[in-house]
């Protein structure tokens, strides 16, 4: 690895963004690469019956669209949230007919590739539109809805009927005639046919008063400052305070030095280790049933190989017992390996600056000498380890194409080798999310969805309907009922390009075709409209991968991840319940939210999608420096509006040890198993989302680590030569509270670096919180005088592995175990 | 006051639903012992992956839609009409020994329409009463945010859909041990003769908590950090109940999955420091060879059910015990080429517990396994005009049973069922409790 210097982060370029491999095949042109142009459509409205008197819809659109270009500004096309520059109709019909009805109802089925994509009313999915600018996209969609507002059938307007399930609508009915969505459309309708042909609604009206009055977003919110940030930053990505280096550093170069480090920080060994930490929440890839020997690498494909280690030669062991630990401990490590693979695929991408994009599109997998045995790859490797004997030390490879037991079963290939596609192909992420004879795939389309597009398909299928009429009445209700195609239409094709990963026990086989073609009474493979053309389907997933890492929908999933990797949950969604008081302030959370990472997104492609890049430009965000508000006095609607800024993470089991061990010197050491689940931690199987709230479970835990943290490490510090204490560098136990006014400042001073170094906090010594802490400190030491008598040391636990005896006649040992216990009980120190 | 305190720090959990107005705040006063929850406890327990409600308590023995019994060997019990599994079980508890014990107390809504077929929004559905929202508690985590906000285990949760909305923590605790472990969080390994700090130092650290917390409530904090120090505070405070447990713990585990899942939900019931809890068993989804699957995991469901009313028995509190066994949809009417059966969007709800009204069926499917409507107010079948009986309507109900629907919490996430679609003397034949 070769670190770079500061703020020397390279672009990552297509020419450098092939690995090198360790079994040096170079991977194969990707297929041809489609146009990628994104033009906003124009909507094509055909009146059902009578056309207005006036004009033709389509030319009506097209002038309208010309004409509302007018009211925005040109020198910003940018300009987000939407509605900054627009007219008071644009900004009614952004915030009123477009977020309480076309984004949540129509836009399910009227977009390209929905259900409704060949009907002659297709809107734009702003979070499909990276490359758009925001205005472009809702000049489109207004444009949609005018155009359609003004069609008629039977002398019935289709916008205000159809929704209700009226006048043929292939969705049915979605919207309620009562309710405020349908009133919303019916008044959009309205609005817009009592304007005459000649003056388009609104057109020249001034931005809306309340809109120029709007304050911005951040207004009375307190930013960290950049020393806080920096401590923020070093902590969450590689467990440590910041060196007095960068603290200076950042006391020089401001916002630029700290950019710098932020840089530099993912370039050490702990990021990878937070990295793939994170990747595995998202991906879940270690929960994999069963031993991955057998699960990830199959009977059919890898009989002869994968169990290597069950006739490894150990012989060298002489003793039977330490032999057979040293057999457990191979299958272990092996198994650890295997599991492991797909994160270290995201981790060498990341170490080696490569674009993000390679975790679908890198055509090798990274395996290590123990899992390299496991593919039968060993041998061509094993003088490119510079540790064979390290069971994870990783290396690229590209594997052949399958051979099965039996000829039937040997893989399809153009090119001889494994069609990999990142992490899509591999047989973690295969065996992870298997299929099943009647899920044909599809949980791992809907998971591909997930975890690269960004879309919860089961969400959008969150209507009331009633599936067993569809069942009943359709011989193919998936593609006939329009309840069901309104999922399974995007479903269905993805599920169709793993038609060749068709088996059902992963111990046996996870590669293998099924014998009768794949299934006609489902939608066809393919990928949002396009279908999978013959001569690629052997490689199937790369096709897939290529066309999924230029949608822009891509790009913003992963700067979702990345804000997930730093904030423990997802980006907002948007708000559904459209009466909802506080409908408007959740609008704007999300919308300012979604510019946010709109912005990061769009950075992340133009830099070649350097991941590293996308957490800098985050933690730079002040969605991410948020700290503190300006006024306690804030609305409901304005605390709404904030609900979801800053960071305030509770910690995981794991960051929480890594926090304990930042401090202290040492980690508590008991996070771990039992306790880590019990702590709000995940197994990635049964258990895959991390609590975000503490219950009184884990209120017990915090109580007793900070109980034996603080016994573990008081004394043990007072111990140590005062140049090398990490608590209590200029204080002896000596020092007694109320003896003289030299020794309460020593006491204040040494509780204000308390503060720091376990809260983040900057308190002077003559701050309420450092007088509150010296209370503290001085009421236990009085408490004890007060008492009848007391042993001059420390209990026998809180004095176990002392560099020397530490007296305590004055119980001042105790009262500032005391007062480390009291900080490591503060959100300072649980949450980040 | 205190109690007010802690009711505010589950109210902190707000989140987008609904943010801490800056006049709510309150200061914390002096933490004291926590009295126990008293009230009725909760138990939901989810056959995780869709049974076959065929095989259970809406019998069919006719058009093929199974392959165990025919029409004429349909057991009844009272009103239960019930499959004969006694010989088709593999191990656990057959339908005619469960329902000779528990027919007369058990009620059971046949004809739920989950209107979806998918586990991930059918599971979100049932769970909630809402199908169209990610941001709805659970029934479970409603009620016990509502009834027991500082209790430190108010909501269990072993599995299953689980959101709380914002409202209340989840806790899980995966195991028994882990419950010795946690309940004397301020003694040496949970030896309550071996305290980490003599009784003053403690009390002094309590105090600077309080005090601090107190000082921390009155500073502009974020809405997100208003709300995490506020849940902080309380899980530590409350924390301290989990002592309380102690005694309940047994001292040999189950073997049974329910069982052990039981035990620790019903020793924090006993201990008055839970309200509600999810218990949950997975691998329902018999997309292959259902009925062999079904009638290992049925039983087993039942013995779990007959598990927690005997040990809720033994330990005084059936009387306050409610238990609700559902699942997130069925299985079709027919069999696929793998002798499975697939999703089916309609299924079954069964209740037991005081103040409900056993040995009663309400709602029906008809011969082709369809939900058939119902009259709302007199819960008889109305085939044509009547209402699809879907999970809002069971949870509407199952709020004005727990006395919460008109809590501000609930009234936050509203179900919208109409005061004419709701059911009426869902609970009892005389009059719903409230």
């Amino acid at each position: 690895m070769r670190p770079l210097r500061a703020g020397s982060h390279r672009k990552i370029t297509p020419a450098d963004s092939r690995p090198r491999l360790a079994n040096s095949q170079q991977p194969t042109a990707n297929s041809q690469q489609p146009n990628t142009e994104h033009r906003p459509q124009v909507p094509a409205m055909v009146a059902a019956t009578s056309q207005p008197p006036w004009i033709p819809p389509l030319l009506l659109a097209v002038v309208l669209l010309s004409d509302l270009r007018y009211s925005l500004a040109a020198e910003d096309n940018r300009g987000c949230p939407v509605t900054v520059r627009s007219t008071a109709h644009e900004t009614w019909f952004a915030t009123e007919v477009w977020a309480k009805v076309g984004r949540l109802k129509c836009l399910r089925c009227h977009r390209t590739g929905g259900d409704a994509a060949e009907s002659s009313f297709v809107l734009l999915d702003p979070a499909a539109s990276l490359n758009t600018p925001p205005q472009d996209v809702l000049r489109h969609n207004l444009a949609a809805f005018t155009a359609a507002s003004r069609l008629q059938a039977d002398g019935r307007y289709l916008l205000s009927e159809k929704p209700l399930g009226r006048l043929e609508h292939g969705g049915g009915a979605v919207l309620q005639p009562d309710s405020s969505a349908w009133k919303l459309l019916a008044e959009f309708q309205r609005r817009v046919n009592q304007t005459s042909a000649s003056s388009p609604p609104d057109k020249t009206q001034p931005v809306a008063a309340s809109q120029a009055a709007t304050p911005s977003f951040f207004a009375g919110v307190t930013l960290a400052d950049d020393q806080q940030l920096l401590r923020r930053a070093t902590l969450s990505l590689v467990g440590r305070l910041p060196t007095q280096t960068e603290q200076q550093q950042v006391e020089t170069g401001g916002r630029t030095a700290l950019a710098e480090i932020l840089m530099q920080l993912q370039h050490e060994e702990p990021y990878y280790v937070r990295l793939r930490e994170a990747f595995n929440d998202i991906f879940l890839v270690l929960g994999i049933d069963g031993n991955p020997d057998s699960t990830v690498l199959s009977y059919e494909h890898f009989e002869k190989t994968r169990l290597w280690y069950q006739q490894h030669d150990l012989s060298h062991i002489s003793d039977e017992k330490d032999r057979r630990q040293a057999g457990y401990k191979l299958a272990n490590d092996y198994r650890q390996a295997l599991l492991e693979e797909p994160l270290r695929l995201i981790e060498h991408i990341v170490r080696n600056d490569r674009p993000f994009s390679e975790i679908l599109t890198a055509d090798y997998i990274m395996v290590s000498a123990y899992s390299a045995r496991g593919y039968g790859v060993y041998d061509q490797l094993k003088s490119q380890f510079r540790n064979p004997d390290d069971p994870l030390e990783f290396l690229p490879v590209r594997l052949s194409a399958l051979v099965g037991r039996n000829a039937s079963e040997n893989q399809e290939s153009a090119t001889g080798f494994y069609p990999h596609a990142g992490l899509l192909s591999s047989f973690q992420y295969l065996s992870r999310y298997p299929t099943t004879e009647t899920n044909r795939n599809r949980l791992r389309a809907r998971m591909f969805y997930l975890h690269f597009l960004g879309v919860d398909i089961l969400e959008l299928a969150a209507r009331g309907s009633d599936a067993a009429a569809a069942t009943a009445a359709f011989p193919t209700p998936v593609m006939q009922a329009g309840e069901c195609v309104v999922c399974h239409k995007t479903l269905d094709p993805v599920a169709g390009l793993f038609q060749d990963y068709w088996r059902f026990d992963a111990n046996f086989s996870i590669y293998g075709r099924r014998r009768e073609g794949w299934f006609e009474d489902m939608f066809a493979a393919g990928f949002e409209g396009q279908a999978l053309p013959p001569e690629d389907r052997w490689r199937s997933l790369q096709w897939l991968a290529e066309r999924t890492v230029r949608d822009p929908r891509f790009a913003r999933t992963m700067a979702g991840h990345a804000w997930q990797m730093l904030t423990g949950r997802r980006p907002l969604q948007p708000p559904q319940d459209i009466d909802d008081p506080l409908f408007a302030a959740k609008q704007r959370a999300w919308e300012q939210q979604q510019c946010e990472l709109d912005a990061v997104a769009r950075r992340f492609t133009e830099d070649g999608m350097n991941f590293r890049s996308l957490i800098r430009d985050w933690v730079l965000t002040d969605f991410y420096r948020a700290h503190s508000l300006q006024n306690a006095n804030a609305t409901d609607d304005r605390l709404a509006e904030l609900a979801e800024i800053g960071v305030v993470r509770m910690l995981s089991p794991e960051q929480l040890e890594r926090k304990v061990q930042a401090v202290f010197g040492q980690p508590w050491g008991r996070l771990n198993e039992q306790t880590a689940m019990l702590y709000g931690g995940i197994d990635s199987k049964e258990v895959t989302e991390r609590a975000t709230d503490p219950s009184g479970a884990m209120g017990a835990i915090q109580r007793t680590l900070s109980n034996d943290v603080a016994c573990r490490n008081t004394a043990l510090d007072f111990s140590r030569p005062p140049a090398e204490r990490l608590l209590f560098p200029d204080i002896e136990p000596t020092v007694v509270p109320g003896s003289s006014a030299e020794a309460d400042l020593q006491i204040r001073q040494t509780i204000a670096r308390l503060h720091q170094r376990i809260l983040g906090r900057n308190d002077a010594v003559d701050s309420e919180e450092v007088q509150r802490t010296f209370q503290l400190f001085a009421g236990v030491v009085a408490d004890a005088a007060a008492g009848d008598r007391f042993e001059p040391q420390e209990t026998w636990h809180c004095r176990q592995g002392l560099l020397g005896p530490v007296p305590d006649p004055h119980y001042t040992v105790r009262a500032w175990r005391a007062v480390i216990t009291y900080l490591l009980r503060q959100p300072e120190f649980l949450y980040e | 006051m205190r109690r007010d305190f802690l009711k505010y720090c589950t109210a902190a959990g707000l989140g987008l639903a609904a943010p801490v107005s800056a006049s709510s705040r309150l200061i914390a006063d002096e933490p004291g012992e926590l009295p126990p929850h008293q009230g009725l406890c909760y138990i939901v327990l989810n056959a995780s992956g869709g049974w076959d409600t065929t095989l259970l308590m809406d019998p069919k023995g006719i058009g093929g839609i199974n392959r165990l019994y025919a029409a004429e060997q349909i057991l009844q019990q009272g009103q239960h009409r019930f499959a004969p599994t006694e010989q088709h079980r593999e191990g656990g508890l057959s339908n005619e020994q469960f329902y000779s014990e528990f027919g007369r107390e058990l009620l059971t809504v046949n004809g739920l329409d989950y209107s979806v077929n998918n586990h991930s929004p059918c599971s979100r559905y049932m769970a909630t009463g809402k199908l169209d929202s990610l941001a709805y508690p659970t029934f479970a985590a409603l009620v016990a945010a509502c009834q027991g906000p500082d209790c430190p285990l108010a909501f269990l949760t072993f599995g299953n859909y689980s959101a709380t909305g914002n409202l209340v923590a989840m806790s899980r605790v995966p195991y028994l041990p882990s419950l010795q472990r946690i309940a004397n969080a301020d003694a040496i390994e949970g030896n309550a003769r071996s305290p980490y700090n003599d009784d003053f130092a403690l009390r002094r650290i309590e105090q600077a908590m309080a005090d601090r917390r107190a000082a921390r409530q009155k500073s502009s904090l974020l809405p997100r950090s208003e709300r995490a120090e506020s849940m902080l505070y309380a899980a530590q405070v409350n924390s301290k109940a989990l002592s309380r447990v102690v005694p309940y713990i047994p001292k040999e585990i189950p073997k049974q999955r329910i069982a052990q899942q039981a035990e620790i939900a019903l020793a924090a019931f006993k201990a008055g420091v839970c309200v509600s809890a999810n218990l949950s068993i997975g691998q329902f989804d018999s997309h292959a060879n259902n009925d062999k699957d079904q009638m290992k995991l049925i039983p087993e469901l039942l013995e779990g059910l007959a598990y927690i009313l005997h040990r809720a028995e033994e330990l005084q509190i059936r009387e306050r015990l409610v238990v609700i066994a559902q699942s997130e949809m069925g299985r079709t009417p027919n069999y696929n080429n793998g002798n499975g059966k697939d999703h089916w969007s309609v299924g079954s709800i069964m209740f037991l517990g005081p103040q409900i009204q056993g040995d009663r069926v309400i709602g029906a499917t008809d011969d082709g396994q369809f939900a058939v409507r119902m009259n709302p107010q007199t819960l008889a079948l109305q085939p044509s005009d009547g209402l699809q009986l879907r999970p809002e309507y069971i949870h509407q109900a199952l709020r004005q049973f727990a006395g919460i629907d008109q809590h501000p919490f609930s009234l936050r996430f509203p179900l919208g069922v109409a005061p004419e679609q709701q059911l009426q003397k869902l609970w009892s034949t005389e009059q719903s409790p409230a």
